[in-house]
Parts: structure tokens; C-alpha cells; sequence
């Protein structure tokens, strides 16, 4: 407190003569006024009892001395212009960032039943109600979306109540644009400053966007809200069918425990609302573990996987850390068969076999070679995979428009591969193999004999799944097609006779699959979700608009643009996408959006490892001003005037004299 | 003229309460048809309305006695001497006139708030004098305290009624309120007791119930009226707070003391008891007592207190 108009020195004299003059005042005899009354004996024999009471009396005018004595002391007071510390500095901008992410709705230290947003929110109340009266401040949220809860103001009385306003989202913080736009509000104005409100708990692009935020020109502080990273979070969940029996499905769901305790947890997975599985985990910190259900039944389309604690029939249900990343769902994807097309000569029933087996998932339509070059059967048009097997024939000058698989494409001198020969090889070996691939899963090309082959030249952005001695020998080229070459005729090598032949095949068709529209099953939770028609499975041709309905019952329908949309997905659910026009109106397809993300359900604070500078590290808010603004003064004397009128009243009701 | 003096020509021109016309036509003709009723019958000296057991000239039979020598023989009941040979002499009632004397007190007790009660004693007493001559009956008057006596000696017939107004309008004020001795003065002057009114304030702690009873021995039949101020009975409601200092209206010393709420009751209270006491005593000895509020108007309370006490009819 710091008086702005006479210093103490000054007004202690001021107070000093004042008290004299009041104690006089009451020091000197009052003249009592005077009545007169019939009945004076009368009179005395009642007024002897009431001598008795005249200590109080006493009393009483020493109370009035003493309440005289406290006006003249808040009069000096008011003439002491008394301001706060906080009015007498620079005004502040403040832009108050509060980290709503899923991570905030996990529990506060040492507080039970409290969570990381209410002591945001608290401290943020503090950071409002120690504003001067020159000073202004925004608040922010900051979740996948950005939302501006307290516009800027210096008044406490409408920017606290903004802050019930704050509440968590599923997902991360967007803090890369809550810093931005908090930046553009308060960088212009006198005073800027940034206050983040988080747990830590961050993705490395909020990180990063915080660093940056550190190391730019507006003062950026951070106040931490960490407290208990216990958690276990479903952090994958998928459904597919299986490649050779279309109407099964397995479901795989990745559990990981991203606490610092062991945990036991119970798995249960439904499929529309009937339970098909149920597992316990036992999971050490850090550990993550898969749990496959296989062999269901394709007619099941929805698909819940949800966690609960295990505590051995104890009862207790309670969320394992946040609640959110307990549950996901995933759909199974359409049945669509693959259109491929079999060009061949005839003469390798292996490959036909290896196709022909798949014949739920493949609707195989064979062609000669001729017919390949003629180019005018339409069944190449509409092909979604084409398998060029033309043993000695030539192969045509150009390839459909299709996934294409060619078996030697340079046992010609011209052929219309995309990828060029390098070398003629004689007897081959297959000496190298991308394990990770899954075009090459469970493929072992060990020890097979080749007759002969060619290598190729690969460029920037090629995946060579095989090589020989060093060479590629099969070599994977991703496009709007995607071009598988194999440098060898399985004709003239034993490899049709190997198990990894079918298997080959089979993998090259499910990675052309899930390439191919039906794939997409379920996205990551996001404010803007670009999402293809084709990818969902709906025809994208002549689709100006789809309407989407969500988790919450809410349809909204948006624009088509080259057969892509933005899905804003902020709730973990099944989704409903619907397309509204064109030839596929009224068609209908599910989506399943989940949050599995590890760094959203990471409760552990991130920005220690950031060692913040102690400038960057938020301090204690201040204390609450007594006023938001005004001169205090008003105030002292307005106390004063209160104290005058009930001494007025006491006086005038003869309570005091 | 200075300033003072036009300040005290002013003062001294404000009319007294008691230069007033204490009744106004009307109600003189409204008390004409009262009559004055003693509870005893009061030996007269002159015919009037009002019988005694006087053997006199009157008309109605009352009784018989032995004759003795002396006694008139008119009287002599002839009748009874022949059929029984007793010589008895016939009485009448004879209709006397009675002795009514009013005292009013003229203390300074009875003249604060501009004499209120003063004025409104002197209204009662004139009215009963008036009454009182109306009947025939003779009436003094007597305006008393500790300081002053004056008395109008008895007068009889409706025209004195203007002696009585010029006596009362005339009458020295003041002095300190002595009951006893203002009842031992006109018990003293009283040749004949009669009916004697007593209007005062009875402001005396020990001396208003011993005059009373004083009149009463000596065979008058006293009549208190206790003029009261509900103002000054009931000061809780005055407004009356704080530290003063009481001045006793009739001399004496100043006392401070703090009014509260609480010393307002408490002396509500005690001017109650004293009243209810004073009452009390006065019907052991069967005095009548009447208390006559000013927030009573005079002609009610002339009208209809005074009929209640017997006093009219």
C-alpha cells in the first residue's frame, strides 16, 4: 500500500490535532438541557436506581470518543490517497492460455475431486482478480479448437465468469495458434503477456509452439497444474476381415499403460452392443500389450473396446486415469471385392490358383495377352488390380490405369515398365528382403533358384522389396497406381512351388486394398479431419455435399470438394456419413473416430524436459486488489460517512447520548 | 422600545388560560338540568331541594317521637293521643339546601405545558359551581397551594356564577403543592361540612391522601378529582432522552440524570402505583376518587365521570 496524496509524516500531525480537538471536546462538560417536570419527588426515586448504570454510560461516551476518533483517522486515510502496489505499475496486457485438452480433466495433486482444469481455472480467477486498474486480459482455451472464452478486458466482473466456459476436450492442444492468436491480441498493446495454464502434458507440436512462444518477443510465462500421470489408455483399436475368409473379422486392440504403477486391467470388447471378448492385463509402467480377437463373425459391424480396472470383484469402476482413452470403436470396413484382372498366357495355373482361392475377396477375370494389348475389354478399365504374367509374349505399350503387377517386364527389349531395367542377371539369387513390408509379411524367398532375371534401376521414393546381391530385383514404385516389378518369370524359377508364392500374391491384394477405397475404419479425433469419399468407401463421383451425424445426435452436412471433405471430429464415437447428392444419394457409410493418441493420454509433464528459463516460469499471482478501480480513497471515505450516519442515528434515537 | 422590552410586551400580552371564557352558553344550559347529590343528607340552613331528617316544616312524613315539654304542639299527632293516649310529636323531611365547597390547587405543578391543568380544574370546578347554585345549593370556592389560599365565601342562587368566574380569573397562582395543609385550611374555615371537590394533581407523595382523609374527619364528605397530563403521566412516548436536567416546577434542586427508555418506563410505572395507590387509600375511606385525563373532553368528563362518581344525577 502506498499513499499517493500526503505521505505518512503528514498526515500523523493531521490525526494528532484532530484527536486533541475531539478529546476536548469530549472532556468538556456538556450543558444539559433542562427540563422541567411536575412530579420531581417521583422522578428522583426512580432515576436513584438508574445511578447504578452510569459506569456503562461511561462506557458509551467512551465508545463515541473512540468512533470520533476512528472517523478522523479514516478522514486522514482518504487525504493519504492510500493506492495498492498493483495500480502504481505499467499496465499489463495479459492473454491467459488455458490448456483444455483431455489431459486437464485428469486429477490435481494433494486436491480429491479436483481436477487440472480447476485449479487453471483458479488460477486464473487470481491472475483476473490482481488486475490494476490500467490492466487488461483475455482468456483462451485451447483444445483442437480454439476458443476465446473472456474477451479483453479490464473488468474482473465479465471476465470471470468466462472462465465456467472452460471445460476439457478429447484431444490435444492446438497451442501452435492459441499462442498465435494470443500473441496477436495482446503483442500491440502496452504490456504484453502470455500466461500458459497446462499440465504439461503436451504434444511435441504444443511443445515446440511453447518454445517458440518462450523465445519470441512477447513475455511468455508457463504455470504448471501437473499432478498423478497414472493412466492406461487404449492407444489402437482396429477391425479387419481377414484376407481368405471375407465374412471373419479379428480385432486387434493395443493397451498400453502409460503410468508410472502397475496396473490390472479388464479388456472387454462388444460388437453391436453383444460382448465378444474379455481379457485382464496385468501391465507394468510403460507397458504396452495387443489383444487380438479372431475369428468373429463379419455381420457385426460396430465394434466397442472399453478398459475398467480390475480389483478382484471389489466393485470399484473407476476411470483408469482419464476416462476418455478407456474407449474406442472401429468399424468393420464394406465388403467390396478387388476387380482384378489376370493377364496371362495360360500357362501358370500357380498364379491363377494363388488368385483363385481368394475368390470371395477377388473377383479374377483372366485375358490373353492379345486382348491385353488390344486394350478393349472394359474389364481393364474397371480393374482395380492387373497381374501381367505374359511368360514369352510381349506385353502392351501402355498400362491400364490400375494397381499393375508385372513378372519380368524386361524380357523384351521395349516394355511399357515404369521402372527401368538395369542389368540381366543369370541366376539370381534373392539375397536381400524387406521384412517390415507388408507386401513381403510372412514371405521367406530363401534359397529360391531363378533361371534368369533382370535388375532395375530405382529412383527416389522406389521401395525395393527384394534384392539380389545388392540389386533390386523387385522393386515396389507408389503413384496414384501403385507399380509392383518383379524381375523374373515364376515360370522359369521354383517359386510357385514355395509357400511364399500364394502369400505374396495375397499380400500384394491386401496392400493394394487397403490402398483402395473401404480402408479408412476410424480417424483420430481433430478439429479438421480431410477425409476422402473413396476412402470411406462412398463413390466420390458427382458428390457436392455428404451429411455427417455425430456421437451427439447432431447432423451437419458439408461440401464435397474433388471428392474430399473436412470432418470435424471432437467427440470419440461412430459417425454417420451420408452423401447427399449425386449418384450415390442417400448412400451411407460409419466411421469410427477414437482419440488413441499416446501423447493425449501421456498424463506425464512434458515441459520439464524443456528446462524453462526461470523468467518463463510463472510466479504466485499477485494479490487480490480491494478494488479494481477508482481511487480507494472513496472507498475510506465512504466507510467514514457510514460510521458518521450510524453515529447520526444512535444520537437521534438517544442511544449514545 | 428595546428589544427585551417588546419581548416581555409580548409575553405579557399572551393570553393566560384562566382569562379564557371557561364555559360557553350551551353547556350552562346542559348542566342546568344536573343535580348535585350528596351521599349523606347535610343539615341546611335554608329551604332547598334537598331533604334532611330535620323535623321541620316540610311536607313528607318521616317518623314520631315523644313529645317532650317545649315542643311545639302543632306538631302533636292528635290521632295516636285518642286512640292510644301516647302524646308523640309528628316529624318531616324537610327539604335543606347543601354546603358544597370546591377546592381547586393552584400549585405550580398544575400550571406546566401553559396551565393546561389548571385550566382545565378550573373549567370542572365552575361547572359544579355552577351546578351547585343551579340547585340552589350553597357553593364557596377555594383556589389553594402551599403558598396562597383565597377563598370565596358560600354564595347561593345561578347569578353568583359570575362571582365565581371573576374569583377564579382573579385567584394568585403558584407555590408548591401541599395537600394536608390546603385541606386543613378549609376544613378550618368550613362552619357547616358539606360536600367538598378537591381538583389537584395530588402531585404529593405524603401529604395528598392525609388531607383527604382529613376532610373526612371532620364530617365534610371529600370528592378528589385528579386532574392528569397523559403526557407527563407516560413520558415514553415524548421523545424525552438523553442527559438533562430535571427542574422541579415548583423549587427545589436541578438533578442530572441520563433518560433512557428504560428510566421513561420505570417512571411510567411508579406514576402509575402512586395513582393506584392513592386510589386505594381513598376507597378504604371511602373517598371517591375520579381521574380526569386531559385528553378527556371537559364536557364528557364533567357529563359522564361525575355521574359515574354519584355526584351528579
Amino acid at each position: 500500500m502506498t499513499f499517493a496524496g500526503f505521505t505518512l509524516a503528514q498526515l500523523w500531525p493531521v490525526f494528532a490535532a484532530g484527536a486533541a480537538a475531539i478529546t476536548l471536546l469530549y472532556l468538556l462538560r456538556m450543558r444539559r438541557r433542562q427540563v422541567v417536570v411536575p412530579f420531581a419527588a417521583l422522578w428522583e426515586r426512580v432515576t436513584r436506581e438508574s445511578e447504578s448504570r452510569r459506569l456503562w454510560r461511561k462506557l458509551r461516551r467512551l465508545l463515541s470518543w473512540l468512533l470520533q476518533l476512528l472517523v478522523l483517522a479514516l478522514v486522514c486515510l482518504s487525504l493519504g490517497d492510500p493506492r495498492p502496489e498493483v495500480w502504481l505499475r505499467d499496465p499489463v496486457s495479459l492473454a491467459i492460455v488455458v490448456d483444455t485438452s483431455a489431459s486437464m480433466s485428469g486429477a490435481a495433486p494433494d486436491e480429491p475431486d479436483t481436477t487440472r482444469l480447476d485449479l487453471a481455472r483458479r488460477r486464473a480467477e487470481q491472475e483476473i482478480l490482481g488486475l490494476g486498474p490500467a490492466d487488461r486480459a483475455v482468456v483462451i482455451g485451447a483444445s483442437e479448437e480454439i476458443e476465446v472464452v473472456a474477451p479483453l478486458s479490464g473488468d474482473p466482473a465479465g471476465l470471470v465468469p468466462g472462465l465456467a466456459r472452460l471445460e476439457t476436450h478429447y484431444g490435444e492442444a492446438d497451442l501452435s495458434r492459441a499462442l498465435a492468436l494470443a500473441s496477436h491480441v495482446v503483442g500491440e498493446r502496452p504490456g504484453p503477456r502470455i500466461l500458459v495454464l497446462t499440465d504439461g502434458a503436451l504434444d511435441p507440436a504444443a511443445i515446440e509452439a511453447l518454445q517458440a512462444c518462450i523465445d519470441g518477443p512477447v513475455q511468455c510465462e508457463v504455470a504448471r497444474m501437473g499432478g498423478p500421470a497414472d493412466n492406461v489408455a487404449i492407444t489402437a483399436f482396429a477391425a479387419r476381415r481377414y484376407p481368405y475368409a471375407r465374412d471373419k473379422i479379428e480385432v486387434l486392440t493395443e493397451v498400453e499403460n502409460l503410468g508410472d504403477t502397475p496396473v490390472k486391467v479388464v479388456l472387454e470388447v462388444e460388437a453391436d452392443d453383444a460382448p465378444v471378448g474379455r481379457t485382464t492385463l496385468w501391465l507394468e509402467p510403460g507397458q504396452q500389450k495387443r489383444e487380438v480377437l479372431a475369428q468373429l463373425d463379419a455381420a457385426r459391424s460396430r465394434f466397442v473396446a472399453r478398459l475398467s480396472r480390475d480389483d478382484g470383484g471389489a466393485g470399484g469402476d473407476g476411470p483408469l486415469g482419464l476416462p476418455h482413452d478407456d474407449e474406442a470403436y472401429a468399424v468393420v470396413p464394406p465388403l467390396s471385392p478387388l476387380d482384378v484382372v489376370l493377364v496371362t498366357d495360360g500357362t501358370n495355373l500357380f498364379l491363377e490358383a494363388a488368385l483363385l482361392v481368394l475368390d470371395d475377396h477377388v473377383r479374377l477375370t483372366g485375358l490373353s495377352p492379345s486382348e491385353a494389348r488390344e486394350g478393349r475389354r472394359p474389364e481393364l478399365r474397371e480393374a482395380d488390380v492387373v497381374f501381367y504374367d505374359v511368360g514369352a509374349e510381349t506385353l502392351p505399350d501402355v498400362l491400364p490405369a490400375a494397381h499393375v503387377v508385372l513378372f519380368d517386364p524386361w524380357r523384351h527389349p521395349s516394355s511399357p515398365s515404369p521402372i527401368t531395367k538395369k542389368a540381366d542377371v543369370v541366376r539370381p539369387f534373392l539375397t536381400e528382403q524387406d521384412r517390415s513390408h507388408p507386401a513381403l509379411d510372412h514371405v521367406v524367398l530363401k534359397d529360391v533358384n531363378i533361371a534368369r532375371g533382370t535388375t532395375f534401376e530405382v529412383v527416389p521414393g522406389d521401395q525395393v522389396l527384394v534384392r539380389s546381391l545388392g540389386e533390386p530385383i523387385a522393386v515396389l514404385r507408389e503413384g496414384e497406381h501403385a507399380t509392383v516389378v518383379i524381375g523374373f518369370d515364376p515360370r522359369q524359377s521354383d517359386m510357385p512351388m514355395r509357400a511364399a508364392f500364394p502369400m505374396l500374391v495375397d499380400n500384394l491384394l491386401r496392400y493394394f486394398e487397403q490402398r483402395e477405397a473401404g480402408f479408412v475404419a476410424s480417424v483420430p479425433l481433430g478439429a479438421h479431419r480431410e477425409l476422402s469419399l473413396a476412402d470411406l468407401g462412398l463413390p466420390p463421383d458427382g458428390v457436392g455435399r455428404v451429411e455427417v451425424s455425430g456421437p451427439e445426435g447432431l447432423s451437419t452436412t458439408l461440401p464435397v470438394e474433388r471428392g474430399r471433405f473436412r470432418l470435424r471430429a471432437l467427440r470419440p464415437g461412430f459417425y454417420s456419413v451420408t452423401a447427399v447428392d449425386g449418384p450415390p444419394a442417400g448412400s451411407s457409410v460409419e466411421l469410427a473416430v477414437n482419440q488413441a493418441s499416446l501423447h493425449a493420454s501421456d498424463l506425464h509433464d512434458r515441459i520439464e524436459a524443456l528446462e524453462l528459463p526461470e523468467a518463463a516460469q510463472a510466479s504466485a499471482a499477485v494479490e487480490a486488489a480491494p478494488l479494481s478501480q477508482g481511487p480507494l480513497w472513496t472507498l475510506v471515505m465512504l466507510v467514514a460517512a457510514v460510521l458518521v450516519a450510524i453515529e447520526w442515528a444512535s444520537y437521534h434515537r438517544r442511544v449514545t447520548v | 422600545m428595546g428589544w427585551a422590552d417588546r419581548l416581555l410586551a409580548r409575553r405579557e400580552a399572551k393570553p393566560s388560560p384562566e382569562d379564557a371564557e371557561l364555559f360557553d352558553d350551551a353547556f350552562l344550559q346542559r348542566l342546568e338540568l344536573l343535580q348535585v347529590v350528596a351521599r349523606r343528607l347535610f343539615r341546611g340552613r335554608q329551604r332547598a331541594e334537598r331533604k334532611t331528617r330535620k323535623v321541620g316544616s316540610g311536607l313528607e312524613f318521616a317518623d314520631h317521637r315523644q313529645y317532650s315539654p317545649g315542643d311545639d304542639i302543632r306538631y302533636l299527632d292528635w290521632t295516636v293521643w285518642i286512640r292510644l293516649h301516647h302524646a308523640l310529636i309528628r316529624l318531616f323531611e324537610e327539604d335543606e339546601d347543601l354546603p358544597i365547597r370546591i377546592v381547586i390547587d393552584v400549585s405550580d405543578s398544575m400550571r406546566t405545558k401553559d396551565g393546561a391543568k389548571l385550566r382545565y380544574a378550573m373549567q370542572v370546578g365552575a361547572a359544579l359551581c355552577y351546578v351547585g347554585l343551579a340547585n340552589l345549593d350553597r357553593v364557596g370556592i377555594t383556589c389553594a397551594s402551599g403558598r396562597h389560599h383565597a377563598t370565596l365565601p358560600a354564595v347561593r342562587g345561578k347569578g353568583r356564577i359570575f362571582r365565581v368566574f371573576e374569583f377564579l380569573r382573579a385567584a394568585e397562582r403558584g407555590g408548591p403543592t401541599d395537600i394536608r395543609a390546603m385541606c386543613s385550611r378549609v376544613s378550618a374555615e368550613s362552619r357547616q361540612p358539606g360536600l367538598t371537590v378537591v381538583l389537584s394533581d395530588f402531585y404529593d407523595l405524603d401529604g395528598a391522601f392525609e388531607g383527604l382523609n382529613m376532610l373526612r374527619f371532620r364530617k365534610h364528605e371529600p370528592v378528589a378529582v385528579q386532574v392528569l397530563d397523559p403526557a407527563e403521566a407516560d413520558p415514553t412516548g415524548t421523545g424525552l432522552r438523553g442527559d438533562v436536567q430535571l427542574v422541579d416546577v415548583e423549587g427545589g434542586p436541578a438533578r442530572d440524570v441520563t433518560l433512557s427508555p428504560r428510566a421513561l418506563r420505570d417512571y411510567a410505572e411508579a406514576h402509575r402505583r402512586f395513582c393506584e395507590h392513592l386510589e386505594q387509600s381513598c376507597r378504604s375511606r371511602g373517598i371517591f376518587l375520579a381521574r380526569a385525563p386531559l385528553d378527556v373532553p371537559f364536557d364528557d368528563m364533567v357529563l359522564r365521570l361525575f355521574r359515574q362518581g354519584g355526584i351528579l344525577r
